[in-house]
C-alpha cells in the first residue's frame, strides 16, 4: 500500500508542477498558445477555405500563362489549307470553263472532299476554332483548375501542351489532398451546425414537453424524467432532413443554371447531379458553349453592313458569351455543393451506424426469441444428450 | 458407444442452426471481396445493356417522331451548288484574286464550320453505343471518371443515369475499401517477409537478438544515470530556493524514471526467458505493428502508372507523357476525355467485344483500388510519423522545462 503510495505521489505532484508552471513561465506558454491557434485556424473550414481559394488562383494564373505560350500552328494551317483549296477551286473553274457543268461538280466535289478529310484530322488533335488566349481567359482557367482538384474533370478545356499536361499532373498532386482536407472540415463543420440547428429548432417544437418533464422532475418522478433527458442529448438527425437539404440545394441550381443558360430543366438538374457526383461529363458546361467572340464580332460587322440583319441576333450571342462573371457565382455553388455533400456523408454515417447497431441488436434479440420458441416446441436435444451422458 | 452418440449428434445439429450458418456464410461471401467483384462486375455489365437498350430505342423512336432532324445535312453539296451560283454569276467580271479572296474564302469558312461542329458532335448513336462503349460508360460513371466522349442524348438516358449513378457510386466505394483493405493487408504481410527477410528465419532471430541486446545496454545505462538523478535530486531539493518548482519538476522526471525503469526492468527479465518459441511469437506478432514505408507506396503509384502508359502507349500510339498523363488523370478520376481509349472501342464493331477494351477497365479497376490500398498505407505510416513527432514534441518540452 505504501509502496503504491510512493508511486502516486510524484504524479500527483507533477500535476501540481503542470499547474504552477502555468503562472511562472508565461512567455512561452503564451507563444505556445499564439501557435496552437494559429495551427488550428489555418485548418478551420476558414483558413483551409482561402488556401484553396489562393491555390485555385494561383494554378489558374500559371496555366494562363502556360497555355498562353502555346504557338498554335493549327489556325495557321487552316488558313494556309483554305487558301490553298480556294486556288484550286479556281484552277478548276479556269480549266473547265464552265461550259461542262457535270465534270465542274464533279472535280469541285472531290476537291471539297478532301479539304473536308483534312479539316476532320485537324479537329481529332485538337482544333475547336479557337486561340489559346480566346480560350484560357482567366474565369475560364479558374473553371479548370477547381475542376481538376475536385476531381470533377469537365474536359471542355484541356492543356495541350507538354508543360501544361505536366503541370496538371503536379497540380492535381498536390490540390487533391488539399481539397480532401477542405471536403472534410467543411462535412465536419457543416454537420456540426446544422445539428446544432436542428437540434434547437427540435427543442423549440418540443418545448412544452420539455416543460411537462421538468414539472415531473420537480413532482420527483426521477428516473423516467431523467432518462428522458439523457435522450434529449442523443438527438441523431434523421437521415431524411440531410436528403431535403441536398435536394433543395441541386433545385436551387438546377432553377439557376436552367434560366441563365438556356438549359432545359432536366439538362440543368442532370449537370447538377453530375457535377456533385463528381462524374463530369462535360456535355453540358456553364460559359462555354460554342459561340466565341468571334462569332460576335462576324455578326456585328454583319449587322453593320447589312441592315436587314436582326439585332437581337448579337446581343443573344453577346449575352451567351459575356458569362464570365457567372463562372465565380459557378465555382462557389461548386465548393459549397460540395461541401455539403460532405456533411450529409457525415450525418448519415453516424446515423446508419446507429440504425445498423440497433438492427442487429433486434435480428439477435429476434433470434434468441425463435430460439427458444423452437426449443420450448421440440425440447432441447442438446440438453437430452446432455442429461444421457451423465 | 459414445463415439456413436457423438457423431449422431453432430448429424442432429438442429435444422435452424444450420440455416443460420448458411446464413452467415452467405453473407460473408457476398460482402467478402470475391462477391464484390462480381457484384460490381455484374452491375456494369447490367448497365451497359440497360444503356444501349436505352439509347438505340429512343434515338429510334426520335427517327419516327421527328425525322426530318435526322435527314443528313449534306453540307458538301449545299457548298457545291453555292460556289456554282457563285461563279456561273460573276464569271464575266472578276479576277481572280477578288474570286478568291472575297468570295469563295467565305463560302469555305461557312462549310469548315459545319464540319467543326459536326465532328465535335461526336459519331451517330448506333455507332457510339456498341456495347464496349456502353460498358466503359457505365465504369467511368460509377467511378465517378467521367470522360464525357460518351454521354446520353434522350432524357430517359439522363435520368437512368442519374439513378445508376446514385446506387453504383457507394457500391463502387464499399469496392474499394474491401479491396483496398485486403491489398494493404497482403502488401503489408509481403513486405514483411520479403522486404525485411522475415521469411528466414535466422535473420530474425539473429535481429531480434540483436535488438534485445541493444535494449539492455541501454536499460542498464538508463537505471545508472537514474540512480546518480535519483541522489542529485534529492540533493538539489534540499539546496534550491524556489523549492516548489524544482522540487515537482524533479520529482516529474523522477516519476517518468520510475516508469521507465520499470519498463527496463520487465525488458530485463525477458532475456532469461530467451526461447525459440518466444522469439517465433515476437516475429509473428510483430508483423501486424510493421507500417511500410511511404517511399515505397509512391514508389507502387508510380510504377503502375508508367506501366500503364507503357501499356497504353503501344496500344493507342501515344507517345509516354501522353500515356502517362491519362493514366493519372483516369486513376485519379478527374477524366478530361481529351485522351480517350477507345477511339478503338467506338468505332468497333456493335456486338464485338475487343480485348483491349477489356483490359482498360480492368486496369481502371484494379489500378483505383491499388490507389487505394497506397492512401490506406500512406495514412498508417503518417499517424505513426505524426505519433512520433508528438512524443519527441512533448519530451523536448519537458526537457526545457525541467
Amino acid at each position: 500500500m505504501s509502496h503504491k503510495f510512493q508511486r502516486n505521489s510524484p504524479q500527483m505532484l507533477g500535476v501540481a508542477s503542470t499547474v504552477s508552471s502555468t503562472t511562472s513561465n508565461q512567455p512561452r506558454k503564451r507563444v505556445k498558445r499564439c501557435c496552437r491557434n494559429f495551427v488550428t485556424f489555418m485548418c478551420t473550414q476558414v483558413g483551409v477555405g482561402a488556401l484553396i481559394v489562393v491555390y485555385a488562383i494561383f494554378g489558374a494564373l500559371t496555366f494562363m500563362h502556360i497555355e498562353r505560350e502555346f504557338v498554335d500552328t493549327t489556325t495557321a494551317h487552316v488558313l494556309e489549307l483554305r487558301q490553298n483549296f480556294s486556288q484550286r477551286l479556281w484552277n478548276i473553274t479556269e480549266e473547265h470553263n464552265l461550259i461542262d457543268k457535270p465534270l465542274w461538280v464533279n472535280e469541285t466535289n472531290a476537291v471539297l472532299r478532301e479539304y473536308q478529310a483534312e479539316i476532320a484530322a485537324i479537329i481529332k488533335n485538337g482544333y475547336v476554332g479557337r486561340s489559346p488566349a480566346e480560350m484560357w481567359s482567366f474565369p475560364a482557367a479558374l473553371m479548370f483548375c477547381l475542376s481538376v482538384i475536385t476531381m470533377i474533370g469537365y474536359g471542355n478545356m484541356v492543356p495541350r501542351t507538354p508543360w501544361g499536361k505536366g503541370f496538371t499532373v503536379i497540380y492535381a498532386t498536390f490540390g487533391i489532398p488539399l481539397y480532401i482536407l477542405y471536403f472534410l472540415n467543411m462535412g465536419r463543420v457543416l454537420a456540426r451546425s446544422f445539428k446544432f440547428m436542428y437540434r434547437s429548432l427540435h427543442d423549440c417544437t418540443q418545448e412544452r414537453n420539455y416543460d411537462a418533464r421538468l414539472e415531473a422532475l420537480e413532482n420527483g418522478v426521477g428516473s423516467g424524467s431523467l432518462g428522458a433527458l439523457t435522450l434529449r442529448k442523443k438527438i441523431i438527425v434523421p437521415s431524411t432532413a440531410c436528403l431535403w437539404v441536398i435536394i433543395f440545394y441541386v433545385l436551387t441550381g438546377t432553377i439557376m443554371f436552367a434560366n441563365w443558360e438556356k438549359w432545359s430543366f432536366l439538362n440543368s438538374f442532370y449537370f447538377c447531379m453530375t457535377s456533385l457526383c463528381k462524374i463530369g461529363f462535360g456535355d453540358f458546361v456553364p460559359g462555354a458553349s460554342l459561340t466565341t467572340s468571334a462569332d460576335v464580332d462576324a455578326a456585328t460587322q454583319k449587322l453593320r453592313e447589312d441592315i436587314s440583319a436582326d439585332g437581337n441576333e448579337v446581343s443573344e450571342l453577346q449575352r451567351i458569351t459575356d458569362q464570365h462573371s457567372k463562372l465565380a457565382i459557378n465555382f462557389i455553388y461548386m465548393l459549397l455543393g460540395m461541401g455539403l455533400v460532405a456533411m450529409c456523408r457525415n450525418l448519415m454515417r453516424e446515423e446508419v451506424r446507429v440504425k445498423v447497431k440497433e438492427m442487429k441488436e433486434d435480428t439477435k434479440l429476434c433470434v434468441e426469441d425463435t430460439r427458444l420458441r423452437f426449443v420450448g416446441c421440440c425440447g432441447d436435444p442438446r440438453d437430452l444428450y446432455e442429461n444421457d451422458y451423465y | 458407444m459414445s463415439s456413436r452418440r457423438s457423431s449422431f449428434r453432430r448429424r442432429e445439429k438442429p435444422a435452424f442452426e444450420r440455416f443460420k450458418d448458411h446464413c452467415r456464410h452467405f453473407t460473408a461471401f457476398m460482402f467478402s471481396n470475391v462477391g464484390i467483384i462480381l457484384l460490381v462486375t455484374f452491375y456494369t455489365i447490367g448497365g451497359a445493356f440497360v444503356f444501349q437498350a436505352i439509347e438505340i430505342f429512343e434515338n429510334e423512336k426520335l427517327k419516327i417522331i421527328k425525322p426530318h432532324r435526322f435527314i443528313e445535312r449534306n453540307f458538301s453539296g449545299d457548298c457545291l451548288n453555292r460556289i456554282w451560283e457563285l461563279t456561273a454569276e460573276n464569271i464575266s467580271f472578276f479576277d481572280r484574286h477578288a474570286y478568291r479572296k472575297r468570295y469563295v474564302n467565305d463560302v469555305l469558312l461557312e462549310y469548315q464550320r459545319a464540319v467543326v461542329k459536326k465532328q465535335l458532335r461526336g459519331p451517330d448513336v448506333d455507332h457510339q453505343w456498341s456495347f464496349s462503349g456502353a460498358f466503359l460508360y457505365s465504369l467511368t460513371v460509377i467511378t465517378t471518371i467521367g470522360y464525357g466522349n460518351i454521354t446520353p442524348t434522350s432524357d430517359w438516358g439522363k435520368l437512368v443515369t442519374i439513378l445508376y449513378a446514385i446506387i453504383g457510386m457507394p457500391l463502387f466505394l464499399l469496392y474499394l475499401s474491401n479491396i483496398g483493405d485486403v491489398l494493404a493487408k497482403s502488401f503489408k504481410w509481403i513486405y514483411s517477409k520479403v522486404c525485411l527477410c522475415r521469411i528466414c528465419p535466422g535473420v530474425a532471430k539473429r535481429r531480434i537478438i540483436r535488438e534485445r541486446r541493444k535494449l539492455r545496454q541501454l536499460a542498464r545505462a538508463l537505471q545508472m544515470h537514474q540512480m546518480e538523478n535519483a541522489r542529485g535530486g534529492s540533493s538539489s531539493s534540499y539546496t534550491s530556493n524556489s523549492h516548489s518548482t524544482s522540487n515537482s519538476s524533479n520529482s516529474s522526471s523522477s516519476s517518468d524514471y520510475t516508469k521507465s525503469s520499470l519498463q527496463t526492468s520487465s525488458v530485463l527479465d525477458v532475456p532469461y526467458t530467451d526461447s525459440d518459441s518466444d522469439i517465433e511469437r515476437e516475429i509473428r506478432g510483430s508483423t501486424d505493428e510493421i507500417t511500410v514505408p511511404l517511399t515505397v507506396c509512391v514508389f507502387v503509384m508510380v510504377s503502375y502508372i508508367l506501366s500503364g502508359a507503357i501499356l497504353f502507349g503501344r496500344w493507342e500510339d501515344w507517345n509516354y507523357l501522353d500515356g502517362s498523363y491519362f493514366c493519372f488523370i483516369s486513376l485519379s478520376s478527374i477524366g478530361f476525355g481529351d485522351l480517350v481509349p477507345g477511339d478503338r472501342v467506338i468505332t468497333a464493331d456493335k456486338d464485338k467485344v475487343e480485348v483491349s477494351f477489356i483490359l482498360c477497365a480492368v486496369y481502371l479497376l484494379l489500378g483505383m483500388a491499388l490507389i487505394a490500398m497506397c492512401f490506406n498505407l500512406m495514412q498508417e505510416q503518417v499517424i505513426h510519423n505524426m505519433r512520433a513527432i508528438k512524443r519527441g514534441f512533448k519530451a523536448c518540452f519537458r526537457c526545457r522545462s525541467s
